[in-house]
């Protein structure tokens, strides 16, 4: 009884206790905190490179042009071969190109002027097929059918609607930081011209460009858009450059910096039109109905069945990886940071043990006298030792809880408090400009808590345990005589 | 030389017994009894023996005296018989059983329960207050179960004791909030709670004013009588000395002489 009895009492009245408790209620809090970010990070960056590029990612490998069949050099074949596989909901192509921007207006200049990041407007061209017209189309046919003929066939016409967020983005609410621009005015028809702003001759194709990067140009709805890109003629082998005039249609956020800043999507076929018709497609983007459950099985199986695709063509064939394969630099980078920050955070943990180390020699030797008191009563060497002990658990006990409650508070509060100590001090803390997200996320895991706080406290009472191991071996007598 | 086998009680007066007595002698039950006590301690490359084999007892509601200069081993000897101190050589023996030669949690629990230690220094934990002081035995004793089960029982007979003693308005005080004398009561209503059978107490009345220590004096020696724990008692205070039953002298380190023994013309 006594054990607890006075390590509280010894605990509560002396306030230098006070600096382990804190040491570890920081420790613990920072610890909790910072691993709930990077978890949020993790996920969040999961959620966002899924979202704009599907479960699974077929890439058509082929060197030139000339050689290849035709099997392999338009997606149907491939498409077929992969929707035929019944735990795939939806497959569709997409071209994926590089060009410089320009905007009549002047831009040009500054491109061409600048070496500066901003001013290099290097962008994605995504060419995505948007079937909305033909979907409807092959519905009215299905109903046509259905009653002439008594049956409705299946009609399958997947899109990138059907395999990545896009539609989502075309209709997201714009980020808080950005003046908002228009999103295109019927998502479903995205690269439409804006009404009212064709110009005369040939009417220039419509495209999306993210948010952040029309922020950046401070494009407007219909302003015209020149794209320079270059191409391999495919008889001279030279690489030439080419320009095509488009006209901006709307904006699309999917949340992901990275696109929303050097991307604009437009039609697939006038991409390839773009380049040529030398290119039809970069990839297939393939959404599973449960790609936890099936992905690395699907991939697999869809590496035996492409293979045959183009079998007389040894140089041909298709590289197939889940979307985790594909950004697993990203990834891996993300979370080598939050097992890093774990570690050096577990410093911490270190220090706060230290200072409880440091409190209780110092009581030990302070508390002398009452340790040959409660000898000469009748405590054991063993109990004496328990009494210490028990002091660091406290200490770990009041300590870690609290800090655990702080951290996931924190955690869960994170965006607000960051704003708020932002706008106290006056400076951003998180640039939301430079990160992925528009906002600082963040999940608690509990069994993360749970080990943080079983180890702090395991940590606490290991470096307790050498002055109470001191204090068990003190000689009561001269504990005694100590007056 | 050995003085328990000539002890008797002063004017030869015997006192109730109780059954079972590990060990009687002349009558009388001795509680405690040292044999051949030798402690010496390192000094350098030396070895300086402070104590030369004493023999000694104390028996049942006796008041034992233990008399002598500073520096005569009265105090290591004390010591050794309240089991906070090992013998070189010989052998303690409470209630016949030879103390050290338990392990030390029995030594433990003797030193609990059959022995009671009042200190020149009070020796009380400044943290606590003085009911806590003064249950303190009873809560190194028993599991915090236990004492839960029973605290109220303990708390009552701590606050009927220092009440006897004159500290009802004391209770919840620290020590430091306490007189000398009040914290010498404290001290000696914590050595009997659990009632032990004998008493040590080293110059109880050392760090008191002469007046304030007669009264500790008169409560020792009360309760004494009235709950029969034997007390032995080490002092250099003659006066003091002859209040108690039998007197024990020490000089350099072994018995010089006992009261008890009767010296022939």
């Amino acid at each position: 009884m006594y054990r607890l009895f006075i390590s509280w009492r010894y605990f509560h009245s002396r306030r230098t206790n006070l600096i382990g408790v804190v040491g570890i209620f920081v420790a613990v809090g920072a610890l909790i905190m910072i691993l709930s970010i990077m978890t949020g990070f993790l996920d969040e960056s999961r959620r966002n490179v899924r979202g704009s590029l599907s479960d699974v990612v077929v890439e058509p490998q082929f060197s030139e042009i000339s050689t290849v069949s035709p099997s392999i050099f338009y997606p149907d074949v491939a498409l077929g071969r992969i929707r035929a596989d019944s735990r795939v909901r939806a497959a569709s192509p997409r071209l994926a190109w590089y060009g410089i921007l320009g905007f009549d207006g002047g831009y040009n200049n500054s491109i061409a002027g600048s070496s500066e990041f901003g001013d290099l407007m290097a962008v994605q061209l995504m060419g995505v097929d948007v079937l909305t017209d033909e979907k409807i189309f092959l519905k009215s046919l299905g109903r046509i059918y259905r009653d002439l003929f008594g049956l409705e066939p299946e009609f399958r016409l997947d899109d990138e609607f059907d395999t990545t967020d896009l539609r989502a983005a075309l209709t997201s609410p714009p980020a808080e930081s950005v003046v908002w621009i228009p999103r295109v005015r019927d998502p479903d028809h995205p690269f439409a011209t804006p009404p009212g702003f064709s110009p005369e001759g040939r009417m220039p194709a419509s495209v999306v460009v993210g948010e952040q990067l029309a922020r950046n140009l401070n494009l407007q709805e219909g302003q015209p858009l020149t794209v320079t890109t270059a191409i391999r003629n495919p008889d001279s082998g030279e690489i030439e450059p080419c320009n095509r005039e488009f006209v901006v249609g709307g904006t699309f956020r999917t949340k992901e910096n990275e696109v929303d800043l050097g991307r604009i999507y437009l039609d697939r076929r006038e991409l390839s039109d773009m380049l040529g018709g030398g290119k039809q497609y970069s990839e297939i983007l393939v959404r599973l109905h449960d790609y936890d459950a099936d992905g690395a099985d699907v991939a697999e199986s869809l590496k035996a069945s492409l293979a045959r695709v183009a079998p007389l063509d040894s140089a041909a064939g298709f590289r197939v990886r889940t979307w985790e394969e594909f950004r697993q630099t990203l990834l891996r980078a993300i979370e080598n940071e939050r097992v890093l920050m774990a570690i050096m955070l577990s410093l911490v943990v270190v220090v706060a043990g230290f200072t409880v180390f440091a409190i209780l020699s110092m009581m030990v030797t302070e508390k002398r006298r009452d340790i040959g008191i409660l000898c000469a009563l009748g405590a054991t060497h063993r109990g004496v030792m328990a009494l210490f002990l028990m002091i660091s658990v406290w200490d770990a006990i009041i300590g870690s809880v609290c800090g655990a409650l702080a951290g996931i508070f924190a955690a869960i509060n994170i965006d607000p408090i960051e704003r708020a100590l932002s706008e106290t001090f006056g400076i951003q803390i998180f640039n939301r400009d430079v990160y992925l997200f528009d906002h600082i996320p963040s999940r608690v895991q509990p069994e993360a808590v749970a080990i943080i706080v079983a180890g702090t406290f395991l940590a606490t009472v290991l470096f307790a345990a050498v002055p109470a191991w001191r204090a068990a071996r003190l000689d009561p007598l001269e504990a005694l005589r100590y007056e | 030389m050995d003085a328990s086998t000539e002890a008797q009680l002063p004017g030869g007066e015997s006192t109730a017994r109780e059954p079972a007595a590990p060990r009687v002698h002349n009558g009388s039950q001795v509680v405690l009894r040292a044999h051949g006590i030798r402690k010496s301690f390192a000094v350098g490359d030396r070895q300086l023996e402070v104590l030369h084999g004493v023999d000694m007892h104390v028996e049942a509601r006796e008041k034992l005296a233990i008399v002598g200069a500073s520096g005569a081993g009265k105090s290591t000897l004390l010591h050794i018989l309240g089991l906070l101190d090992r013998p070189t050589e010989g052998a303690v023996l409470l209630e016949g059983r030879d103390a050290w030669k338990l392990p030390a949690d029995e030594r433990a629990l003797l030193r609990n329960r059959k022995i009671g230690f009042v200190f020149q220094f009070y020796h009380l934990l400044p943290e606590l207050t003085a009911i806590e002081n003064t249950v303190l035995p009873a809560m190194i004793s028993n599991s915090p179960g236990a004492f839960r089960r029973k605290k109220r029982e303990h708390y009552e007979r701590a606050e009927q004791i220092l009440t006897d003693f004159g500290l009802s308005k004391r209770l919840t005080h620290r020590p430091a909030q306490l007189s000398g004398g009040e914290r010498q009561r404290v001290a000696l209503a914590r050595a009997l709670f659990l009632d032990p059978i004998v008493i040590i107490a080293d110059e109880p009345t050392g760090n008191l004013d002469s007046a304030t220590g007669e009264r500790v004096l008169e409560l020792l020696f009360g309760e004494q009588e009235k709950r029969g724990f034997a007390l032995l008692l080490v002092t250099h205070d003659d006066r003091l000395a002859a209040q108690c039953d039998r007197t024990l002298y020490m000089g350099d380190g072994q018995i010089e002489a006992d009261t008890s023994v009767v010296v022939p013309d």
